[in-house]
């Protein structure tokens, strides 16, 4: 669509505009040949409820100054429900570009009449300006993507790198997959047989590599010890590279949002949501890396109301409780976990440095983590991919275990009946199952008991890397949850933030909720509750 | 030259426990480090008796800048105790506002105003695997608590003072004690600012 003006200006601003309403304002400006300003990019869109979170926020990380979106006024809208939605989606963008340090000021809502078209062209006006005002974006759109590369070379290198040849047919992996004893047609071996016969490029392989949970089942029980959860990681950059589609979960928001933190001119304010009694010290060796949480609350805050972020305040106040006052990174940004493992590595691996450039510069000697991917990816992940780390990583279970060992320190009583669900990060990737283990037996709830499949051999929450989510997926969270509830605890525990969404995203099932609902509590958060020195 | 008892910075101890707690070498390993560690004066004075069998149990040592004419200890001005009937024994003797350490699962403080620090000694010993090395555990306990001698010349001695082959183990016990003494010391700092939870 062109606006009818040839002058070019160095802003750009996405306007989507709902067929309706605001169309038909938009017309008759254009109509009367009024003068459009010429930044204005115009979208015509369905209706305004129609554009996620994901589509609010593509344009920013593609580059954008600003984006408006136009729907109709409350109670005028086609099809009922749309500006309310539009409303939520906006109200969580805005608030997710604050802390990315963009300002909710580049993100507008606004409605109105079919004949209001003066009110539509001052809005534009004043939106324009307001965004010179602010001026450009910092986030400059990555290059076009390059021709696709060739795969099948790129796949040989891959196999014959993780030994997939070994892989003995046998079926330990596909009778062992989660995903495959909820019933999905889906197997790792046939994943591996098919691509070592060359099949890389029929559909269900291309379909499958983006399924994998990458919980490390299979490899754990593989008798060849094939390392499928790197495998899937490789294959799923080399179709990437290849310009395959991806099957990402959210519209892409996340994998969006992470690219968009790889600029290094943003101004992130990670930190700025903190209680004020939060102990920081801006000249402490130790940091606390407290990963995306702030970014999942927001975004889920309107269906799920999952507070993740309580993790990182609950692990600062029990720092605080050990007189560690730890330096928090301002302009943190995710540690790329999400990227590498849905093929972006490039990008990954943008912010790997950027993330450690800012931490090494910061002169500290320690990085403490509550989150799980986090603390795989520091550990394993930067330095297998080139990015050296000067630094301890330590999750923060085992400072709190070597302090709590010291002494001195008990647990008030905790009334309720817990059960465990463990992290296939932590406890299965990095083997460290009996952690959390230790400090569950040291707090004093009514009851522990395990479920049926647990520490190494746990079950994943249904999802990783914010990708192929599906039906399939929702599966296995129902029967994750009846396994937990068949405990007859009344309590989830967690130690990962994704296992408590997904988790959770299955308890709002329309049909099942009320069954599967079950409370959730990450173990930071009894750990903090209940400490206290004797 | 003359000096007057009160002018010469000394302090008297008492370790009391079980025959076979090591409660002797306890005390050796505390002299030692106050004479090779800080170049002090030490006596040890150790109570004869069926200890061997498991009876009760006595270490006397006497740390002092100057010269010591009487090494028994009558009323020390910390006790340390490992068993109940060492802590019957001696606690009457205890000196006013003497320092009183216990092995909290061994010990009832009965009868006793004030503060007691007590540790878990011998717990912590048995989740180290090693239920003899309670003592060391101990000493490290006594040196954060009291500073009767300093750090570096408390662990020397004890690692001159174990036998050989398990010096890492006795570091390991006594780092134990140390740690638990800090946190203990932390957690009544905390306690008395009121603010006990996370």
């Amino acid at each position: 669509m062109k606006n009818g003006h040839g002058d070019t200006t160095d802003f750009s601003i996405i306007f989507f505009l709902c067929s309706w309403g605001p169309h038909a304002a938009f017309q008759a400006l254009q109509d009367s040949a009024t003068q459009i300003p010429s930044e204005i990019k115009m979208v015509r869109i369905p209706c305004s409820g129609r554009i996620s979170k994901a589509l609010l926020f593509k344009p920013f990380e593609m580059g954008a100054d600003g984006v408006a979106l136009a729907g109709c006024e409350t109670g005028t809208c086609r099809y009922g429900t749309g500006t309310s939605t539009a409303e939520k989606n906006v109200e969580h963008t805005r608030a997710m570009l604050n802390l990315l340090g963009l300002g909710e000021n580049r993100l507008h809502l606004k409605t109105f009449m079919p004949e209001d078209s003066e009110g539509l062209l001052q809005f534009l006006g004043g939106f324009c300006d307001e965004i010179k005002d602010m001026g450009k974006s910092p986030v400059v759109p990555s290059p076009e993507a390059k021709a696709p590369s060739e795969g099948v070379e790129l796949t040989k290198e891959v196999v014959a790198a993780h030994d997939i040849y070994a892989c003995q047919d046998c079926g330990k992996c596909s009778s062992a997959c989660p995903l495959t004893l909820v019933g999905k047609p889906f197997s790792p071996r046939a994943i591996a047989s098919n691509i070592i016969s060359g099949n890389v490029d029929s559909a269900e392989v291309k379909k499958d590599v983006w399924s994998c949970l990458a919980c490390g089942l299979c490899y754990d029980r593989c008798p060849s010890a094939v390392n499928f959860p790197e495998f899937i990681k490789d294959m799923r950059h080399i179709l990437k590279e290849g310009g395959s589609r991806d099957y990402l979960a959210h519209g892409g928001f996340f994998q969006s949002l992470m690219r968009t933190m790889t600029q290094k001119e943003l101004r992130v304010n990670h930190w700025d949501w903190l209680p004020a009694d939060i102990e920081q010290d801006t000249e402490s060796k130790t940091m606390f890396f407290g990963g995306c949480a702030p970014y999942f609350d927001i975004f889920f805050s309107g269906f799920l109301g999952v507070r993740t972020s309580d993790i990182l305040v609950d692990s600062l106040r029990l720092l605080n409780f050990f007189d560690i006052s730890p330096l928090l990174l301002q302009s943190e940004r995710c540690c790329g976990h999400d990227l590498l493992w849905s093929g972006d590595k490039e990008n990954f691996l943008k912010l790997a440095r950027l993330n450690v450039d800012a931490i090494q510069e910061s002169g500290v000697e320690e990085l403490i983590t509550a989150c799980p991917e986090c603390y795989r990816t520091f550990t394993h992940d930067y330095p297998t991919e080139g990015v050296k780390v000067n630094f301890k990583v330590t999750h923060i279970f085992d400072l709190l275990e070597d302090e709590i060992s010291k002494g001195a320190v008990g647990f008030k009583p905790f009334d309720r009946r817990m059960t465990f669900q463990d992290p296939c990060r932590l406890s299965r990737l990095e083997n460290r199952s009996e952690l959390p283990r230790k400090l569950i037996d040291r707090l004093k709830p009514v009851e522990f008991r395990e479920m049926q499949d647990r520490a190494g051999g746990a079950i994943c929450c249904g999802n990783s890397a914010w990708t192929g989510c599906d039906s399939y997926s929702k599966a296995l969270q129902v029967k994750r949850i009846r396994q937990a509830q068949s405990t007859g605890s009344d309590l989830l525990v967690t130690a990962c933030p994704k296992c408590q969404i997904h988790l959770q995203c299955a308890m709002e099932d329309p049909f099942l909720g009320e069954e599967l609902e079950m409370d959730i509590m990450d173990l930071t958060s009894i750990l903090a509750k209940t400490i206290n020195w004797e | 030259m003359t000096q007057t008892k009160e002018q010469t910075p000394r302090q008297e101890i008492t370790i009391t426990g079980f025959g076979g707690q090591g409660i002797v070498l306890a005390g050796r390993i505390l002299g030692k480090a106050a004479v090779l560690g800080d170049h002090k004066q030490s006596t040890l004075v150790q109570s004869y008796g069926p200890e061997a069998r498991g009876g009760a149990c006595s270490a006397q040592v006497i740390i002092s800048e100057g010269t010591i004419h009487y090494p028994y200890v009558r009323h020390p001005d910390i006790l340390v105790s490992m068993s109940q009937t060492g802590f019957d024994k001696f606690i009457g003797q205890l000196k006013e506002g003497g320092t009183v350490l216990i092995d909290q699962d061994l010990v009832q403080p009965r009868g006793l105003e004030g503060d007691v620090f007590p540790i878990p000694a011998t717990r912590i010993a048995e989740e180290l695997g090693r239920k003899m090395m309670a003592n060391i555990i101990m000493f490290g306990f006594f040196t954060v608590i009291t500073r009767a001698v300093s750090m570096e010349a408390a662990l020397d001695s004890v690692v001159g003072s174990v036998p050989k082959g398990t010096e890492e183990m006795n570091k390991k016990a006594f780092d134990k004690g140390c740690d638990y003494g800090v946190a203990l010391l932390k957690s009544w700092e905390k306690k008395a600012k009121g603010r006990e939870g996370a």
